[in-house]
């Protein structure tokens, strides 16, 4: 596989700890403009982890997916009483807020001669490690796609268990699962913590991809794609939200055709899509669909075997 | 007067001279959420489209300030009905989600015909008037006592037209309520679309004039307005008309304070701040407590 | 006046009308009765055009009106008084009558008529600067049978009229029904409160499950069979 599509599969894979993140909360009913703070808090946590503390890089990509969460269950508990247009515009104020606070933010110390560290408006640079460790980019491709798809993996299964039932009982109509014995609150809190781990997760990866992060690539930007990567590949699944992505960096990059005005061919698509497709591609009745065609397909392909007049009984 | 107090009296002027405009732009975002009870993410890109035709007429064509605004309003109105066709009117009332980031997609859109019509990142904009007044130790800019006089007749022409007209009272039927709208006879998908482009105008109106008032325009104009009149109704109270004035103004003269006081970089976070805490302690916003559980209520259904 | 032709209305996949079938004369009041979740509310919804219909038609006078936007149903004069009154609550008493009146652009006329609606209904002239979400249940009432009746219509669609007002409000409420129908307004009411509509209808219906299982006049049959599949729904056990 040549450079340019590792590198762009590596953002693909990225993005999409993201996007599941957006995703996360969608589920438990919950608009948030904000995941791009966790991203950029473990990014930077991630990036100080192995640049400033000579951490390997797992503890420092926990340390990442830690922050994520910790900051987001903080978020959560201040914005509980919030829901709806007024908890996703308290999720924006808080990661514009994040933002500013990075471009303020300044620590550097003295590794070998340079410094090193955040740098306030001038970013985050010299995240060396996978140089440092010569780990070259297809083994960090593998090492993302592995990740991602453990997460998946959690994700799905829990979607089919009582938890993740609840979780989406919960996102459709608080009140009514509240009688039905949903502790509400406690699993937006919980889905607000695990979503801010994987954006600290994601944000980990990317910094150390990217070997430099500025407060600039966090922006709103960020935050508003991430929740349209769900809307556009479906809300049915969490292969959904990555499936967005695929199709946002993957057909955007890849098409040479309408250079120049990629966007306005792709905003108008997505715009007609939606008309469509509410929920997106892989919409939960679309999941629902292909699940059961599935298990029918596995269910007929065991009649067969054991109907056939040659088996022994 | 001390010296602090006439910084403090000089800066809440400005504030409330930039302030009217965040108030148009306000109400605007405003009307559009009390119809549609959805973000419009394209609202700012709207004004910009307005804004961009009216610079590139500026630009070929020469054409005076006058001639500049009634393009802009033309625009942003164009703009906007694109909009109300394309992300709102083809969703029911529970695909809010679906309106929201078909919004978004059509925010890259105009970003993009904008970036395409006008290349470059600065672009010249007629300026209204130049020069100032003086007051004593005060002094205020001549084309901001304009802004904030356009800005008040703006606003004054909007509420006539929400209380004194037969539109006016449709569009606050269904603000108030939806289906009994429907039930007088009220043409409910007109009066949306309507409502649409008269805010998508009132926005392009304080395009002009912000424009204006900087003789110049950018891509990330569009992102900026939406995030100002984003900020300036929530902290006003969502989905009320009077919040909107009393939210643009707040945000304009606190704005004004903390650059003052603190540099332009932590401005934005003292809003920011700001705004999180009404959010946090007031979810009603300064004026509209009864808006939040309606709103909410509808809101949840994502 | 009104004929409605085999009308089915769905809820996404659920069926609410299955097919029904009646006719509201000119001048008289019927009534259609039902026990809760028959599809009342819906065939109320679905004639003044808030829902459309899967199949069937329901004509005004002879003309097709389903389809049509609820708008132009209202300029045709039908009106409905909604269950659960739906008054705007954000609104004063007077700005809702003046609401009720937006299909009509003589000014002169509507201001008599409300002049007219304050005398037939004076607790709304006390509260006539008041927001309509702070009156009482029965003030609602008053104000949306009152706002139904700003269009002038020649025909008046009444969802339970009576529901969760205390007793001596719903005497004063089938009272107006009465008086009304004197005047010369076709009524249509649905209703829970068998034993008070079977008093002023002329005619009645049952809706049951979304069809019509019954069609009579007071008097001239079991009322109380009637009355309790009103109430109660028809029992399981019968065929």
């Amino acid at each position: 596989m040549d450079g340019y599509l590792v590198g762009v599969f590596s953002n693909i894979g990225i993005i999409s700890f993201l996007a599941v993140s957006a995703y996360v909360l969608l589920l438990a009913g919950e608009v948030s403009f904000g995941q791009q703070a966790f991203f950029a808090i473990g990014a930077y946590a991630a990036g100080m982890g192995t640049a400033m503390m000579r951490w390997p890089l797992a503890p420092a990509l926990l340390l990442g997916a830690s922050a994520g969460a910790l900051a987001a269950a903080a978020l959560g508990r201040a914005t509980l009483r919030l829901s709806g247009l007024h908890f996703a515009i308290a999720t924006l104020a808080f990661a514009e807020m994040v933002r500013i606070v990075f471009e303020l933010f300044t620590w550097q110390i003295d590794i070998g001669g340079t410094l090193v560290g955040p740098n306030g408006t001038n970013g985050f640079g010299d995240i060396r490690y996978l140089f440092e460790n010569e780990i070259t980019p297809a083994e960090y491709l593998c090492a993302i796609y592995l990740l991602l798809a453990l997460v998946l993996a959690v994700l799905m299964v829990l979607d089919r268990s009582r938890f993740g039932r609840a979780l989406r009982q919960a996102g459709v109509d608080p009140v009514l699962a509240e009688l039905q014995g949903v502790p509400v609150v406690r699993m937006r809190l919980v889905a607000a913590a695990a979503a801010g781990a994987l954006a600290g997760l994601g944000g980990g990866l990317y910094a150390h991809l990217l070997t430099y992060v500025e407060p600039r690539n966090f922006d709103v930007m960020l935050g508003v794609h991430s929740l349209a990567y769900g809307l556009i590949g479906g809300l049915g699944t969490a292969i959904g939200p990555v499936v967005g992505v695929l199709i946002d960096i993957g057909l955007l990059e890849s098409s040479r055709l309408f250079v120049g005005y990629r966007m306005i061919v792709f905003g108008g698509l997505v715009a007609l899509l939606l008309i469509v497709r509410p929920r997106g591609l892989l919409d939960e009745r679309t999941v629902h669909w292909l699940t059961t065609r599935v298990r029918d397909l596995i269910d007929a392909a065991a009649a067969r075997r054991r109907d056939h007049p040659l088996r022994r009984r | 007067m001390s010296n602090l107090t006439i910084d403090l009296v000089q800066n809440t002027i400005d504030g409330v001279m930039v302030g009217s405009s965040y108030a148009l732009l306000a109400l605007g975002f405003t009307l559009i959420f009390g119809t549609m009870r959805r973000l419009n993410l394209a609202y700012g890109p709207t004004i910009m489209a307005g804004a961009y035709l009216g610079a590139y007429a500026f630009l070929h064509l020469g054409i005076g300030a006058f001639p500049v605004a009634v393009l802009v309003l033309v625009g942003a109105a164009l703009a906007g009905l694109y909009v109300e066709r394309l992300c709102f009117r083809p969703f029911a009332q529970t695909a809010a989600m679906a309106s929201m980031v078909s919004s978004f997609a059509v925010w890259m859109q105009i970003e993009e015909a904008a970036s395409l019509a006008l290349p470059r990142h600065l672009n010249v904009f007629p300026a209204l008037v130049s020069g100032s007044l003086g007051l004593g130790p005060l002094f205020v800019r001549l084309d901001h006592v304009l802004m904030l006089v356009i800005a008040a007749a703006a606003t004054l022409v909007v509420h006539w037209a929400l209380y004194r007209t037969r539109f006016g009272l449709g569009v606050r039927t269904v603000i108030d309520h939806r289906r009994a709208a429907a039930l007088v006879g009220v043409p409910v998908r007109r009066i949306l679309l309507l409502a649409f482009v008269l805010a998508s105008a009132v926005g392009g109106l304080a395009g002009f004039l912000i424009a204006a008032s900087e003789a110049q325009i950018t891509p990330m104009f569009g992102m900026w307005a939406t995030t100002k009149g984003l900020i300036a109704m929530m902290l006003g109270g969502l989905g009320s008309v009077p919040g909107a004035l009393v939210g643009g103004l707040t945000l304009g003269i606190i704005e004004a304070q903390a650059q003052w006081l603190l540099g332009p970089h932590l401005r934005d976070l003292v809003a920011w701040g700001v705004l999180f805490a009404v959010l946090a302690l007031w979810p009603g916003g300064l004026m509209g407590a009864a808006a939040v559980d309606d709103a909410t209520a509808v809101q949840r259904r994502v | 006046m009104l004929e409605i032709a085999d009308v089915a209305t769905s809820y996404g996949k659920i069926e609410a009308l299955k097919g029904v079938s009646l006719g509201v004369a000119k001048g008289r009041v019927t009534c259609l009765l039902g026990p809760n979740g028959a599809g009342k509310s819906t065939l109320m919804l679905t004639i003044a055009g808030i829902l459309k219909p899967r199949r069937g038609s329901v004509r005004l006078d002879s003309h097709e009106i389903s389809g049509l936007s609820s708008a132009k149903i209202v300029a045709r004069g039908l009106a409905l008084v909604p269950e659960n009154r739906l008054v705007f609550p954000q609104m004063s008493v007077k700005e809702n009558l003046a609401a009720g009146a937006y299909q009509r652009r003589d000014a002169s006329g509507i201001a008599e008529d409300v002049e007219r609606m304050y005398s037939r209904f004076p607790r709304l002239a006390e509260r006539r600067d008041q927001l309509a979400g702070t009156l009482s249940g029965g003030e609602q009432q008053m104000l949306a049978v009152a706002r139904a009746l700003m269009s002038r219509p020649r025909i008046l669609l009444m969802d339970e009229p009576s529901l969760g007002l205390a007793p001596m409000l719903v005497e004063e409420v089938f009272r107006i029904v009465a008086d009304l129908n004197r005047e010369g307004v076709t009524i249509f009411l649905v209703e829970q409160n068998a034993h008070m509509a079977l008093k002023v209808a002329h005619h009645f219906y049952l809706l049951e499950q979304g069809l019509v299982t019954f069609s009579g006049e007071p008097g001239k049959f079991a009322e109380d069979e009637v009355i309790q599949r009103a109430y109660l729904g028809r029992r399981r056990t019968e065929a």
